[in-house]
């Protein structure tokens, strides 16, 4: 099994719904957080504006931050090695890491629209 | 006073903002004193002057009030705790982490929930902490506006539930992240605000439909969140022996005898106290003595001089003359709630419709029955109203059938869950708030907004859109206006600050003021509504109370105030155009 750690930008809630503007990806990626967690995913959200500390003790997604700044978020680390930045995995690659749980085509379908989010929670400073 | 009867050990003091909740509670908190009980006075209220009402400094720490044996007093200023939320967030990245992405934290911990949910932090630690409670026999909590108590009572219901579910990272607690080590504390405040033995609630009311109301509603909502025990408090009532003096005397005497004898349904079961208007400002100690003493209106009446003048003053037809000289804006009436931001603001809007102009009136107070009254009834004006609770509810539903509409039934649960969230109220009321004032470009919007505390919030909720559309927009030098640029611009907006010629009203319409300043906002003109002192009364305790408004008149004419108009107390309630426009036309 394998283990799945997701750090968002700084963010009031990890759904999104606080910013002026709810961004789909952030709704979408929360329901398939909550899914994968459900079919037994270990997967980890670090938020930014709450958790600071593990940015800056995690030298891989520290580094990114100092070449790339806030843009490099979300970084999706999958046994600790970088494996999106920019953008939030989608349902597929969800089911692809829960591997021996389940096989991907068995799982329900995912939203298509789930995938390049760019900037997230762009409603700025809600909380 | 019952609701002094046997007290427990926590006492809440709520109701709309004006009905006289700190005075009370400092009353109540002296007279257990006196009955040799330890008392904690805790003041929750971002607008807090509990420290102006001893004639003392208190601040974020239990304080002796020297002056009086067995008392301690505390005031939580929300700003505070959320600026030492963000040290203790961001302090430990600083200089770890690139500057650029601290200043992101940072932003996004400078709105609305995180003081919301770090002052409430701090108040609960007061519920459990089981070495301070042995400390006072009593705590006395003279807490925020009504609507903002209950969003901080609910949240420990919710989060309850939601720490026994355990599912730690997918639901909007926001800042909670940070607290949870004491996730303990939440449920053992929760159980303590739910037992009767422990928990008792004052619903605090004048003798006006608009407080009852209020007093419903939180009756209701707080019922329902298990906070079973309450009482009800109606503070200011005109007594009859003044009523024979003079027609105004009578006339308020009246009104008010109607109010009583139909209290809502939901209050009759309630116990319930009056206390009587009295004469005297209620500041300092010995004032605060006699307020819950039923003999001493008579005692305490001050020297009168037989005939107080009634004074002249600009009248708010001169203010809405200079007002309609730009043909078109954004006139928003601010101030504490009670003190008649509604009425004021349908009186402005019926002044600018009569001169011929278009105008939007609108409103946030969810009892303004005044408006509806005015709907239709005079040519160039409409009338629409932003309610909080039903403009929360439609955003919520609009944001689970667009954004939520590919979810299955679980992503659709996890998205309902977090639509419960504090943020969500802020949001969707600014978002109903920032459409209204885009019209004022063509015509005339006039606002009554919400009580203090949260008009703050709701500015707050506009800067931050305004940083960040500057952000998105950084040097592509395009052409932008923002809603807080508007509210900047004397040019687009015009700010009235509504009083009383009440000490405590005029200092916290002053702290207003100062607020608004530093997000940048110049108020244009003050308006001192229900002034005795612009009448002519004959009632001893009419004639002090017009006395005691003249001090105040003074300090705002001379010392808060580039412009201001008085506003009359009448013998009929101003409700309808034509009252309305004799409102606007008393004095001067």
């Amino acid at each position: 099994m394998k283990k799945v750690q997701v750090f968002d930008p700084a963010l009031c809630c990890s759904s999104g719904v606080c910013g002026t503007e709810l961004d789909q990806a952030l709704v979408t990626f929360s329901a398939d957080v909550d899914w994968a967690q459900q079919n037994g995913l270990q997967i980890e959200r670090f938020n930014l504006a709450q958790q600071p500390m593990a940015f800056a003790e995690n030298a891989a997604v520290k580094g990114m931050l100092e070449r790339s700044g806030e843009a490099a978020l979300p970084i999706t680390l999958v046994d600790g090695e970088v494996a999106f930045a920019g953008r939030y995995p989608t349902r597929d690659d969800l089911g692809r890491w829960l591997g021996a749980v389940a096989s991907a085509s068995e799982l329900p379908a995912a939203d298509p629209q789930a995938a390049p989010s760019g900037k997230c929670c762009s409603g700025g400073a809600c909380c | 006073m019952k609701f002094l009867d046997q007290a427990p050990r926590f006492l809440f003091f709520t109701g709309k903002g004006g009905v006289g909740k700190t005075s009370i509670a400092c009353a109540s908190a002296l007279e257990l004193a006196r009955l040799n009980k330890r008392v904690l006075l805790v003041s929750t209220d971002p607008a807090s002057n509990v420290g102006q009402v001893f004639g003392i400094s208190i601040g974020n720490q239990i304080t002796n009030v020297a002056e009086v044996p067995n008392l301690s007093a505390l005031e939580i200023d929300p700003q505070a705790a959320a600026q030492a939320y963000r040290d203790r967030i961001v302090g430990p990245v600083r200089g770890v982490l690139p500057e650029s992405v601290v200043k992101g934290i940072e932003e996004q911990l400078s709105g609305a929930c995180t003081t919301e949910i770090a002052a409430f932090d701090e108040f609960t630690g007061l519920l459990t902490d089981g070495a301070l409670t042995q400390e006072f026999d009593h705590i006395i909590f003279d807490t925020a506006p009504t609507g903002h108590t209950i969003r901080m009572l609910q949240l420990p219901g919710a989060w309850s539930g939601f720490l026994e579910d355990g599912k730690g990272d997918a639901s909007c607690l926001g800042p909670l992240a940070g607290l949870e080590k004491q996730r303990t504390q939440y449920k053992a405040a929760v159980d303590a605000l739910a037992d009767p033995l422990k928990t008792r609630l004052v619903l605090v009311a004048r003798a006006q439909a608009a407080t009852l109301n209020e007093a419903v509603r939180t009756h209701g909502e707080l019922a329902g969140t298990g906070l079973s025990k309450q009482y009800l408090v109606i503070n200011g009532v005109f007594p009859e022996s003044e009523a024979v003096h003079d027609p105004l005397a009578q006339a308020i005497f009246k009104r008010e005898q109607a109010v009583l004898a139909h209290l809502p349904k939901a209050l009759c079961d309630l116990p319930t106290d009056q206390i009587a208007l009295k004469a005297f400002n209620l500041f300092g100690l010995a004032a605060l003595k006699q307020l819950l003493d039923t003999e001493s209106t008579v005692l305490a009446m001050p020297d009168v001089p037989l005939v107080v003048p009634k004074i002249n003053a600009p009248n708010l037809a001169s203010l809405v003359d200079e007002i309609a000289l730009d043909g078109h804006g954004l006139v928003m009436l601010m101030g504490k709630g009670g003190v008649g931001k509604t009425t004021l603001a349908a009186a402005v809007a019926v002044e600018l419709a009569t001169r011929g102009f278009p105008v939007h009136l609108t409103t946030s107070d969810p009892a303004a029955h005044l408006m509806e009254t005015l709907h239709g009834t005079l040519e160039h004006l409409t009338v629409s109203r932003i309610d909080p609770h039903e403009a929360t509810e439609q955003y919520r539903a609009q944001v689970l059938a667009s954004k939520g509409a590919k979810l299955d039934a679980a992503g659709r649960a996890v998205l309902e869950e977090d639509l419960r969230s504090p943020c969500t109220e802020e949001i969707a009321v600014f978002q109903a708030f920032s459409r209204v004032i885009r019209e004022a470009g063509k015509k005339f919007v006039v606002m009554d907004t919400a009580p203090t505390g949260h008009t703050l919030l709701l500015l707050d909720a506009t800067g931050a859109y305004h940083r960040d559309i500057v952000r998105q927009m950084g040097g592509s030098g395009r052409h932008f206006t923002t809603p807080m640029m508007q509210l900047q611009d004397p040019k687009q907006t015009k700010v009235l600050i509504v009083t009383l010629a009440e000490t405590t009203p005029v200092l916290e319409a002053a702290n207003l003021q100062t607020d608004l300043r530093r997000a940048g906002i110049e108020p244009w003109a003050w308006v001192i509504n229900n002034t005795v002192a612009a009448t002519a009364v004959t009632s001893p305790l009419l004639k002090a109370r017009a006395h005691n408004e003249l001090r105040e008149i003074e300090a705002v004419a001379t010392r808060h105030a580039s412009r201001y108009a008085l506003v009359p107390i009448l013998k009929d309630e101003p409700i309808g155009v034509q009252r309305l426009q004799f409102l606007s036309k008393q004095g001067a």
